[in-house]
């Protein structure tokens, strides 16, 4: 059977090649999303500062829904201080370092913040201990002591062009900028900023004689929360050779603590808290992405199939004619189909893992991952890919050569020349089924403002030009009947021969059709989504977002303590409250099932009521003190969190927390589904220092002047109007959602998909009017000009062109009405006026230059050439 | 014997001016790649009215004679004229136009396009030049071959004998100078085949059609005014009132050389 399927497909050589580009792409793509799936699940950074360490011990930083994918935890849970000494203690151990990280930057002679290299700002500080963690490092100068010494790493004292010795301005745990003597640079990759231990402890509590005193509690809901007697981690080193023995007898000191005791490549994962959820992000996006991959990876390939199946009909006829049995038929085309798959499926991998690299790159060039995060290479998704790509190449040939398999020998023959004259009225129902439930589906903005709900209606578009795939071969053959019979006798033979051919070749007009107006409705509902839901969140935060200005200070790690009332102390500035973003994970009964939801969270207190309109439609966000939330009237509808429930929540570091709902507000997309009270997230974020403040002024520009007298006198501190931002909301801190990357993410698996779909149409295109060679021969024997012939095929052209518009932007019409109803209350979507002429002239373009050039290939050929070489 | 003939049909050219030849080949060749000659120098007149059968074994150039002379393919050298008009040497698109105007072709394998209905593949050539079908010619025609009734099915659910008979009306719809039949019985029994050839014979009798017709068949043949036997690209024998004995006896003999 292989040996004929292979003599068979060296004959079909352009049909098979779009299969081989079906497979090759969908191969690609599968095995891409399946290394971005692998790496946020087990890749790990380079242990980084801790590369000395031989065991860490750390809080687990991943919230475990029962029977889901953890949940990762940015802010740094503690480990009681008290664990060091007993762990140093153990056999083994030669040293036991408690390491604490606190926000830090230096400031360079002409007032300029330079950041800790490679470092986040709000960790970058360190005891004089935690050098002990690091790997082999070069120090140049002595341990720094007293309150007034730091040690500097390499990089950083490099970009501050110091030296041991040397004086730098240093802002510490929010702290004014103080004078600081360096006493040592220490060379080691991503080392920090190193203060005497003493002063570190200090230093990291907040402002005030007593340092630390933080509960060891993670349930307390009292507000009070900070950090003494704890430590952000733990770091042993050992005997040579001990590691292991080590390791156990930790794990054994720590068992029930919930504390993760971390060898090896695991090292990594304890450096930044803030891993896991770009880990969980890779997770996401995969997951978001393997859906429509798949759906139209499936799409493709059995579109190309069936062009391939179809162009050989009469040689598996004329098989059946010789005896071979229906399932051999089936047989021969599913090895046929194989054989290519299995050429193209290698070379797809492989650039699989290539895209997923230069993707995992343009993600950390913007900052979305890590630039240290690799990429985990198994072997894995490759043989995901192998078998989701045989599945779909078996299903999709065998049920392409299904009817010329089970039809009398005879009539296959005499049917082979032509198409069947009746679609299968299976196929149409199940496909104007399709078309009815995606606009069913495509009614959820309507129910739910929020991006997920947004994202069903690209899926609702998809699933109904799968529809459409489907229903297509019976509403083109009533579209052309319909167009033949309204036809005039003097139409010109070109129109009238390509109308014929609509309606006569329903089956392969629809097959190209269907994967044009796929791409019609993908690109306009898969854009036009991303453009309205930003559209309705920048409205969103711009109508909600009283003040006039921002101020923050990135490079600080977080804004000093005493900015809030130093900025309400400026004349023209009638309120000013801070505001800061952390994550919270909300566990929630749905249908009788515990349902897991993380969300970015704001952090306000009662003052923001002053600086944004959140659209309180009940409650009042006044009364957010002590363990209390505010929750969008999304949130309060779905999960039953009116005002004046009691919702259970876990914070950004894991800690359970009881909250009473005060107010329920409107605009949850521009400001996200829940805001925590300040009170409550306290002593829950790695910095606890203010990330922002919102200001409004009078409106003055004396009272503008004298804010950025305010900012450039104090150093880090950065004044951004809050208008001229509004799009980037996730950037100033005010908004919900972390819009940019996904709008960037977003723009590229448009691109990728789209232009793999172009060239699986373009293909199918190719194939499908090579195909007509014996046709166009027959029509030039009986005396149609080779300029009729070409008239006739731009006809068809047209029509596919023209039906592909039409059909598309009909499927596409009422999920995008509804979308724009369910978020800017008008029937029509908010996006670019050019995308809608891009796409037709995309379309046009397409249809005739893929038919067009074909059809002159098979006009070189003299006709009586044609008639001898059937 | 490269300079065969015919003789006047049995209606001979109307009185006056004397019309043009339906078929003027003169040293006609045609040359393959390889230097293999298909056609090696052939010179032929066709009158109006006649029924002439080209014959000889496979190879001998008789497929290449006609689809030359039908303008399906150009020869080497030499010159083609049907019904005066010279066709040697124009392009494909005004070759295609003149064939579609003075020549009817029917093939071996038919040719009716699978997508049209029977009527729209009759009517097709002439929709093609820009024309209005004649209705009763058509009409005629297709009574006369007895497919009435069978004008709105597609050609798969057609027997061959009446695929073949709808590609004669085809050929004939446009009342063209000629009607070249390449191996018109080749595909089908006996019954349907003599329908056919009764019908071509019948179309020179009853409408002074002028019919050319390759095949191997000698009884085919037979049916014709007149046969020329072809081999090696040049014509080797002309034989008028041919029997199908006679014809046979010259295939073997071609076949023994």
């Amino acid at each position: 059977m292989l040996h004929l399927a292979l003599r068979m497909a060296a004959h079909r050589i352009t049909a098979l090649l779009a299969v081989a580009c079906a497979v090759l792409g969908g191969a690609l793509m599968i095995t891409a999303t399946g290394v971005l799936a692998e790496s946020g699940l087990r890749s790990q950074l380079p242990p980084g500062r801790l590369a000395g360490a031989d065991v860490v011990v750390a809080a687990d930083q991943e919230y475990h829904p029962d029977a889901d994918l953890p949940i990762a935890l940015p802010e740094r849970a503690p480990v009681p201080a008290g664990l060091v000494d007993r762990l140093a203690g153990l056999p083994g151990v030669t040293d036991a370092v408690g390491d604490i990280g606190f926000p830090v930057a230096l400031v360079d002679a002409r007032g300029r913040v330079v950041p800790v290299a490679n470092d986040d700002p709000r960790t970058a500080g360190h005891g004089w201990s935690s050098t002990k963690l690091l790997d082999g490092p070069r120090v140049d100068g002595r341990e720094p002591s007293g309150s007034r010494e730091v040690a500097v790493d390499a990089a950083t004292a490099a970009a501050a062009g110091i030296g041991t010795g040397d004086r730098v301005e240093v802002v510490a745990g929010g702290r004014p900028a103080a004078a600081y003597r360096v006493s040592a640079v220490v060379d080691a990759p991503d080392a920090g900023v190193y203060f005497a231990d003493a002063t570190a402890v200090r230093l990291s509590g907040p402002e005030g004689p007593e340092g630390r005193d933080r509960p060891e509690s993670r349930d307390r809901t009292d507000g009070a929360a900070s950090r003494a007697g704890t430590v952000d981690l733990i770091g042993l080193r050992t005997e040579p050779g001990t590691e292991d023995r080590v390791a156990s007898a930790v794990r054994e000191q720590v068992e029930g603590t919930g504390l993760k005791v971390l060898t090896g490549a695991e090292r990594g994962e304890a450096v930044a808290p803030g891993v896991g959820s770009s880990r969980s992000l890779l997770v996401l996006l995969a997951g978001s992405l393997g859906g429509i991959v798949l759906l139209i990876t499936g799409f493709v390939t059995a579109g190309a199939l069936g062009v391939a199946v179809a162009g050989q009909r009469r040689d598996l006829a004329l098989m059946r004619a010789v005896g071979a049995t229906p399932k051999q038929i089936r047989r021969l085309a599913a090895a046929q189909s194989m054989v290519v798959a299995a050429v193209a499926v290698v070379p797809g991998v492989a650039l699989g893992y290539l895209l997923a690299g230069q993707f995992r790159g343009q993600l950390a060039d913007r900052g979305i991952l890590p630039a240290e995060l690799p990429l985990t290479v198994s072997p894995l998704p490759a043989l995901a890919t192998l078998l989701l790509m045989a599945a779909a190449v078996q299903v999709s040939a065998r049920s392409a050569a299904w009817r010329t398999s089970r039809m009398p020998a005879t009539e296959a023959v005499a049917e082979s020349r032509s198409e069947p004259r009746e679609p299968s009225r299976i196929r149409t129902r199940t496909g104007l089924l399709l078309i009815v439930a995606a606009t069913a589906l495509s009614a959820a903005p309507l129910l739910s403002r929020t991006v997920l709900g947004a994202s069903t209606t690209s899926i609702a578009g998809i699933v109904a030009a799968i529809g459409l795939a489907l229903a297509g071969p019976a509403l083109v053959k009533g579209a052309g009947e319909a167009a033949v019979r309204r036809l005039r006798p003097d139409t010109p033979a070109p129109t009238w021969l390509a109308l014929a051919n609509v309606r006569a070749y329903a089956l392969r007009i629809s097959g190209v059709v269907s994967p044009l107006a796929m791409a019609v409705v993908f690109v306009l509902t898969y854009t036009l989504t991303q453009t309205t839901v930003l559209a309705a969140t920048a409205d969103d935060t711009r109508t909600g977002t009283l003040a006039q200005h921002q101020v923050s200070a990135p490079g600080l790690g977080g804004l000093p303590s005493g900015t809030l009332s130093a900025v309400r102390d400026v004349p023209g500035v009638r309120a000013a409250a801070p505001v800061g973003t952390t994550t919270v994970v909300w566990p929630y009964q749905l249908f009788g099932e515990t349902e897991t939801e993380e969300s970015s969270a704001m952090i306000l207190t009662p003052a923001a009521a002053d600086v944004l309109d959140l659209g309180v439609r009940d409650g009042d966000p006044a009364r957010l003190t002590g363990a209390t939330v505010a929750v969008s009237s999304e949130v309060a509808r779905s999960r039953g969190a009116e005002t004046g429930q009691r919702v259970r929540l876990v914070l950004g570091d894991g800690a359970q927390v009881d909250a009473r709902v005060v107010a329920v507000y409107d605009r949850g997309l521009g400001f996200g589904p829940v805001v925590l009270s300040h009170d409550l997230a306290k002593g829950h974020t790695t910095t606890d220092l203010d990330q922002s403040v919102l200001v409004r002024t009078d409106g003055t520009a004396a009272a503008e002047r004298a804010l950025t007298e305010l900012t450039a006198a104090r150093p880090g501190l950065l004044l951004e109007d809050t208008a001229s931002d509004s799009d980037t909301a996730s950037d100033s801190g005010t908004g919900g959602t972390d819009t940019p990357p996904e709008v960037w993410i977003n723009l590229a698996v448009i691109v990728v998909l789209l232009g793999y779909l172009l060239l699986s149409i373009a293909n199918k295109l190719v194939a499908a009017t090579a195909q007509r060679r014996a046709e166009i021969a027959a029509l030039r024997l009986v005396g149609t000009t080779p300029r009729q012939i070409r008239v006739m095929m731009r006809r068809e052209a047209a029509v596919i062109a023209a039906a592909a518009l039409t059909t598309g932007l009909l499927l596409s019409a009422v999920p995008l009405a509804l979308l724009g109803q369910g978020f800017l209350g008008r029937p029509w979507p908010q996006g670019p006026a050019w995308l809608l002429p891009a796409i037709a002239v995309t379309v046009v373009v397409t249809a005739f230059l893929t038919i067009d050039l074909p059809t002159r290939q098979a006009l070189r050929t003299p006709p009586a050439d044609a008639l001898r070489a059937p | 014997m490269n300079n065969a003939t015919t003789r006047p049909g049995h209606f001979g050219p109307a009185a006056g001016h004397a019309p043009a030849p339906a078929i003027a080949l003169a040293n006609l060749s045609k040359t393959y790649p390889g230097d293999v000659r298909a056609l090696d120098d052939v010179s032929l007149t066709v009158e109006h009215g006649t029924f002439l059968a080209v014959m000889g074994p496979s190879g001998s150039g008789k497929s290449t004679l006609m689809h030359c002379a039908a303008g399906l393919d150009s020869p080497t050298s030499g010159s083609i004229r049907i019904d005066g008009h010279e066709i040697a040497g124009l392009n494909e698109t005004r070759r295609t136009e003149l064939r579609r105007e003075r020549i009817g072709f029917v093939f071996q394998a038919y040719n009716l396009i699978p997508s049209l209905s029977i009527e729209d593949n009759i009517t097709l050539p002439l929709r093609l030049a820009g024309g209005r079908p004649d209705r009763d010619w058509v009409s005629t025609l297709v009574e006369r071959v007895g497919l009435t009734g069978r004008l709105d099915h597609r050609p798969a659910e057609l027997s061959g004998g009446q695929q073949q008979r709808a590609a004669v009306v085809r050929a004939l719809a446009a009342r063209p100078a000629v009607v070249f039949a390449d191996e018109p019985t080749g595909a089908l029994d006996l019954h349907s085949a003599h329908q056919v050839l009764d019908l071509l014979r019948d179309l020179v009798d009853e409408l002074r059609q002028t019919v050319v017709m390759v095949t191997h068949d000698p009884a085919a043949a037979a049916r014709a005014h007149r046969a020329l036997v072809m081999a090696d690209g040049r014509v080797v024998e002309a034989l008028d009132a041919p029997t199908a004995p006679q014809l046979a006896d010259r295939l073997v003999a071609l076949g023994e050389r």
